[in-house]
């Protein structure tokens, strides 16, 4: 049985190694895995002005993890100069995808309603995805900051998926399942994911019927991407703090089984 | 009468749009279009005003009982001040209903979602054990996945992590998809006892 103070011990532990891990600045380069490579070679080889679809779909409670992977993606997009429709199809990521929009395009002097859109968010994913296929601005009469959708230049020439190359959707759950699984076989949209390293294994299968095209999944992901796009950022910076905290859970394992196994024998022997 | 009309609802609601999926027909795509984009939303909307009433209704229940009264009367705080507050300023940019999401609700849940590693922390101690054959596997295949996924596992083994990913291609992959499959017929069985009205669990209430 685990007591209190041994608790206290372990909490105290993983605090003071992840906080010495920021304090201490320690650079970790990673070689970029097939997935982060097919996801940044793809957005490399697209025409300039080719558009592209982001989805916002995640909590805030997963920024620290998806944060940075859509800020490498979106810096990507705009520094080839796609132009982008922004959206989210959970009410928590609107704020969060409008902010990173604006961000970035105001770090490459990107242009709203001409270069990039955000259209907000929409309830019922499903039937948003669904709707998208005939009309997006059927879906989407106003934008975020309620321009009305027709009138905005970028959105003059999107009408539905026939428009968007590639949707990239960045969830911390199964939503971007819903945009495979409707937008994909229905309209034959190509589909991109941005996902919480704990994601990862739960869009395999996609993945190999190649009904997701790829993942850039975690932090690690994320400072893989970071790395090939030669600007780090936050991906990067958090690598220490996660390494050492996934080094600090092994170290746990193991100690773990020492006490059990010596605990064991010792009951073996009495 | 009271079952028979949710009943013929559902029969002909699940017999078009099963049917639409297969046409091209104008006609075939207006209805789709109206369903998707209008009802979907309205019947939506209605299910919120269901959903909150009943949360109001439980919490205030509590609160009536005395239990939980300082968590109760925060839950009902927020279930009133949102959208209070979305009435006031709207939902938009700079609305003080943005505020309140970006400065309460997303730092409170990233707060929550930061403890988990604590937890994990804490439970990697007591709970991973080599109890038993299957306890040693599972065990070893998460170390290897584990440390398979660090920057620094190509500088311990390059075998590292490429066995990572042999259980993530492999065993993982094959266990995935049996599931995924699993769920996909049994969600086509479902669909179609619903339709039928073989299935009327829904509507039979509390």
């Amino acid at each position: 049985m685990i007591t209190l103070k041994t608790r206290w011990l372990i909490f105290s532990g993983l605090f003071i190694i992840v906080t010495l891990s920021y304090i201490l600045k320690i650079s970790m380069v990673s070689q970029p895995s097939p997935q982060v490579e097919k996801s940044f070679d793809y957005l490399e080889t697209l025409p300039e002005s080719t558009i592209i679809m982001v989805s916002f779909d995640h909590e805030a409670s997963a920024l620290p993890e998806i944060q940075p992977i859509s800020l490498a993606l979106l810096r990507h997009a705009f520094k080839n100069n796609l132009r982008i429709v922004g959206l989210s199809l959970f009410a928590e990521g609107t704020a969060i995808g409008y902010r990173l929009l604006n961000k970035t395009a105001g770090e490459l002097g990107k242009k709203y309603g001409q270069d990039y859109v955000f259209l907000g968010f929409k309830p019922q994913h499903i039937a948003a995805i669904l709707g998208m296929g005939e009309s997006i601005k059927d879906v989407f009469p106003e934008d975020y900051i309620g321009n009305r959708s027709d009138t905005i230049p970028l959105m003059m020439s999107v009408s539905n998926y026939d428009d968007i190359d590639i949707v990239i959707s960045f969830a911390d759950g199964d939503r971007t399942v819903y945009w495979i699984e409707y937008a994909g076989p229905r309209y034959g949209q190509q589909v991109m994911a941005g996902l919480t390293a704990a994601m990862i294994t739960s869009y395999d299968p996609y993945l190999a019927s190649g009904q997701l095209y790829s993942v850039v999944g975690g932090l690690r992901g994320a400072a893989e991407y970071e790395n090939l796009l030669g600007k780090t950022g936050k991906g990067n910076r958090s690598m220490p703090a996660q390494t050492s905290a996934h080094l600090y859970v092994i170290a746990l394992i193991i100690a773990g089984n020492i006490i059990y196994f010596r605990n064991r024998s010792r009951q073996g022997r009495g | 009468m009271q079952t028979r009309v949710p009943l013929l609802i559902c029969l002909v609601f699940g017999i078009i749009m099963f049917l639409q999926y297969f046409s091209a027909h104008p006609v075939a795509r207006a209805i789709y279009q109206t369903v998707t984009n209008d009802w979907w939303q309205v019947i939506f909307a209605f299910t919120l005003i269901v959903g909150v009433a009943g949360y109001a209704r439980i919490t205030l229940k509590k609160l009536g009982q005395g239990r939980d009264v300082p968590y109760s009367l925060v839950a009902l705080g927020g279930l009133v001040l949102m959208p209070v507050l979305a009435l006031i300023g709207g939902t938009k940019i700079n609305s003080p209903f943005m505020w309140a999401f970006e400065n309460m609700l997303a730092p409170m849940q990233a707060t929550v979602f930061s403890l988990l590693a604590f937890f994990v922390a804490s439970a990697s101690f007591r709970g991973f054990r080599a109890r038993s054959i299957p306890a040693t596997i599972l065990l070893l295949t998460a170390l290897i996945v584990l440390i398979g996924r660090l920057p620094l596992a190509e500088m311990i083994s390059q075998y590292l992590p490429k066995a990572t990913f042999w259980i993530k291609d492999y065993p993982s992959m094959a266990a995935r998809r049996a599931i995924l499959i699993g769920i996909g017929l049994g969600s086509m069985a479902t669909a179609l006892r619903v339709i039928l009205g073989i299935e009327r669990t829904y509507l039979k209430g509390e």
